[in-house]
Parts: C-alpha cells; structure tokens; sequence
C-alpha cells in the first residue's frame, strides 16, 4: 500500500485471521461434525511452533560462525529420518541406517551443491539461504525417502514369487529385484514429477508467492522457484536411488538368496 | 570317480542335511533332520510325503535358494558351496509349484534366462526355442501368446520349457502336477519321463500324487516331518513298504490337494 515495501502484520491483524480458524472451529461445533478439538490443538500447534522458529531464526541470522548453523540442518535431518521411520510401519532390513545414510548423502550433496554453484551468496553458510533452501530440500527429500522405502518393501513382499522364479532362472539379485526397484523409484518421484508439470497452472508454489508477497520482481521469484525445483527433484532422485540400491541388498545373502522374515 | 557299471551315475547327493529354521518365540522348528540321498542321471527321484514334512525345503536346498543349518549338497562330487550361486542355478534349473509367468509373451519368458546371462536372447524360430518348445509338448504357434492369459496346465509347461531352455543337467520340480486335472498330469507325467531319458537329465520331484509317482519315478524317498522314513526304487517302496507310516499314507484315500 505504502509505496512498496511489505506489509507488517500487527498482532491484531494476526488475532483477526485466527478468528478465522474459530469461526471454524464455531461452525464444526454448532453443525457437531466434529474435529473442533483437533483443529483446536492443531492451530494453537501451528502458532506456537512457527513463533518458536522465527526467533530461532531470528537470532541465528545474527550468527557469525557455521557450526550453530551445521547444527541446525542436522537436527532437520535427524527430525525428518525420525518422521519417516514413525510413518512406516513395515520397516525394511537396516531401515535407519539405509535411510539415513541415503538422506544425509542426497540432500547434503544436493544442498552444497546449489549453494555453491548456483546460488552465489557469501559467506557459505549464511543461514538466511542456507537454512530456507536446505528446508526445502530436506522437507521434500523426507516425502521420497518415506514413499521409497514403503514401496520397496511391499513390492519386495507382493513379488516373493517372481523374485524367486527370476533367481531360479539365474538371475542375480539385482536383476531379479528389477521390477520392485523401478516401481518403488516411480513412486518416490511421482509427486515431485506431478508439481513439476502442474507447477505455475494449478498452483503458484509457496516460496514463489512468498518472495512476490514480501516485494520480489515475479520474474526473480520465478528463477528462484525453478532453480529451488530442479534442486528438490535432484535430491528426492538421489535420495530415492541409494535407499533402492541399498535397500534391495538387505534382502538377499550374499548367495543370491532371498531372506525374508 | 567310479561308479558300478550297472549304475547310472549320481549327479545330486545330499548327505546329513539338516534344516532349523528360527520362529518368532525364538526356538527352532525343525524342518529337515539328517536327510541323506543320491539321485541318478537319467533318473527320475521322487520325493513323496505328506503336506508339512519338509519337502518343499528341501529341494530349495538343491539349487541354493536356501542354505542348510548343516550338511552338504554335492553336484557332480562337488560341494555346491564351492560354485557360484549363478552358474549353479543355471545348471540346477527349479520349477515351483505355482507357475510364475513374467508380463509378456510365451516367448518373452523362454527368453528371460538369456537376458539375466546378459546373452542376446534366441528369436522364435531359434534351435533353442523350438526345442524347448518340443521339450515341454507346447505349439510352436505359442509363442506370442500372452503368457498370463494361458491356462494354469500350459504355464505349467512353459514354466518346464523356460527351465529347459538353458539345457540344465538338474531339474527340480515342486509339485508339477498339483493344479492339474488327472489327464493332463499323465501327459506332464509323461513329457517329464521321456525328457528326463533323451536329455539324461536327473530329475528330482516333490509331489503327493502318488500316482504320478507310481507312474514315472525310478526312485522314491518317503519324507515325515522331516526325516526320510523310507528310500528305495520306486516300485518297491510303493508297493511293499515298511514303515506303519509309510503304508498309512499309502492307504489314504487322496492326499492330492493341499
């Protein structure tokens, strides 16, 4: 409004869209579709929890060393590796330690990598890329890792059968898993493949609408949404192809057999 | 290594074969216990018992799908723990009891062995594919069927003819015969005993038909919770056996489907 510059939201302002969250909840109440409580404890989680990290954030843009920084994505890390082993239930063999492994490798390479070369800020770890960009990596990694690791396990279950008629018929055990692994990747990139394509049609992405909110030229914004997407797609990829190809492993001995249970 | 001339040579022996395999409450079910057998070139051996007794483990044991607690398969005198577990699969070819038919055509299957040997795989007019074709008593005009949409008797025989095509010296069949009506298991029976003569295959079969057993088997070994009660040829052993148990199972009435 303002010339141009980004709108402060007042904590009025913020008090007001809450009401609209009750306004929600008032109308769950009064209609008895229940989920009051939830959408209660859900948003009053929200708030809490986005307060908690905007002075987190706040005081460790003022941080001059990389450490505090470094710290902070590994927590990310751990966090996400923690929320995938808490969504699955069937795990594979060595399920943290595949999935960890593959994480910290594909996301951390991935990070660096557009940090360094394609995103030129100085110094390295400024936490105010590093952190946001690193988030976005970790948060849609996590999504793939999730889908990857669930699927490879209950293909490897579903294909008992061909996995051990392929064995029979002299194939190796990458070469008999080659079906379960090819699905399992399919699934784990379906999602990032599908908002690639709809991307700009069906959905304005957060970070772009964000950076136009806060002031951003569109045509930046919209560098930086293709940029952060081909590093999203090039991380959930990597992360997905080394719990595949570490995973199928742990399900065979070393003489081609096939180890179930 | 000798053999007595009136023999046919032993390809398969197995000696003092033990199976545990480990339950969820930690103790070990005994699947197979001191199993020892030879089987013969040129032989059909027949492995007759009832449901549960460990038969089906054991001819896992052969091709190395499965490792025993203890003892020892031999290939030709040779321990198999000694040879790659590739090449010995492709020397020791195993149909399972339910036919498993990769997506495709009849011919996409017969082909998966030459794909996983990474050879170029034979064209349907190929002396591989005709002859397994023959081998397994299936058209030739079969071959761009759909595997998938094949009755379970055919995928049967194709299932034989993509374990044949890669002229094995072993064969090990599970329960060949246990989806199939009584004629067409006196066919397959039939095919199997006149494979097992012109390619001097040594063919190691697990059924409950005893029927097809009495009908093809040159040798048969009696397995009850996993030990061998009874081994002798064929003939003999179904038509006078010892053990109260053998002669038991020979007595009921059918014991042909699960």
């Amino acid at each position: 409004m303002e010339n141009q510059g980004l709108v402060t939201l007042g904590l009025l302002d913020l008090a007001l869209a809450y009401g609209l969250v009750l306004l929600a909840i008032a109308l769950a109440r009064l209609r008895r579709v229940g989920q009051e409580g939830q959408m209660l404890w859900a948003s009053a989680r929200m708030v809490f929890q986005l307060f908690a990290v905007g002075y987190l954030l706040h005081f460790l843009f003022a941080v001059k060393s990389p450490l505090p920084v470094l710290a902070i994505l590994l927590v990310m890390g751990a966090f996400s590796l923690q929320v995938v082993g808490a969504r699955i239930k069937r795990k594979m063999p060595r399920f943290y330690q595949v999935v960890g492994t593959s994480l910290f490798i594909g996301c951390g390479g991935v990070t660096f990598l557009f940090c360094t070369l394609v995103v030129h800020y100085s110094p390295w770890y400024d936490p105010r890329y590093l952190i946001p960009l690193a988030g976005m990596i970790i948060g849609n990694s996590m999504n793939g890792a999730s889908l990857a690791a669930e699927r490879l396990c209950a293909e490897m279950r579903e294909r008992k059968d061909e996995i051990e008629t392929a064995l029979c018929l002299g194939a190796s055990a990458r070469q008999a898993s080659d079906t379960a692994l090819r699905n399992a990747f399919r699934a784990a990139l379906m999602p990032t493949v599908n908002t690639m394509a709809a991307m700009g049609i069906v959905s304005l992405p957060g970070m772009m609408t964000g950076q136009i909110l806060s002031g951003t030229e569109p045509i930046i914004a919209v560098r930086y949404q293709i940029a952060i997407m081909c590093a999203i797609t090039g991380a959930v990829a990597i992360t997905a192809y080394l719990i595949l190809m570490q995973g199928y492993r742990h399900y065979f001995s070393k003489a081609h057999q096939l180890e179930m249970d | 290594m000798t053999y007595p001339e009136e023999n046919k040579p032993v390809t398969v022996r197995l000696e003092k074969i033990c199976l545990v395999r480990g339950n969820r409450e930690g103790a070990g079910v005994q699947l197979l216990d001191d199993v020892s057998f030879s089987a013969r070139s040129g032989e059909i051996t027949a492995v007759i018992g009832p449901s549960g007794g460990g038969k089906s483990s054991l001819i896992r044991l052969i091709n190395r799908l499965a490792e025993p607690t203890s003892g020892s398969v031999y290939l030709d005198a040779r321990d198999i723990v000694g040879v790659e577990p590739l090449q010995l699969r492709r020397r020791v070819a195993l149909v399972p009891q339910k036919p498993f038919m990769f997506e495709g055509s009849v011919l996409d299957n017969l082909q998966r062995p030459f794909v996983y040997l990474q050879e170029p795989p034979p064209g349907p007019e190929s002396a591989e594919v005709v002859s397994a074709l023959a081998l397994a008593r299936l058209d030739r005009g079969m071959v761009q069927r759909d595997a998938r949409s094949l009755s379970i008797g055919e995928q049967q025989r194709v299932a034989l003819a993509r374990a044949l095509i890669t002229t094995p010296s072993v064969l090990l069949l599970d329960e060949p015969t246990s989806a199939l009506d009584r004629r067409t298991a006196d066919a397959l029976g039939a095919t199997l005993h006149e494979i097992c003569q012109s390619q001097h295959l040594t063919v190691i079969m697990v059924t409950h038909d005893l029927r097809l057993a009495g009908r093809v088997a040159d040798y048969c070994l009696y397995l009850e919770a996993g030990r061998i009660l009874e081994q002798g040829s064929a003939g003999e052993l179904l038509a006078r056996p010892k053990s109260p148990q053998l002669r038991r199972f020979l007595a009921e009435p059918s014991d042909q489907e699960d």
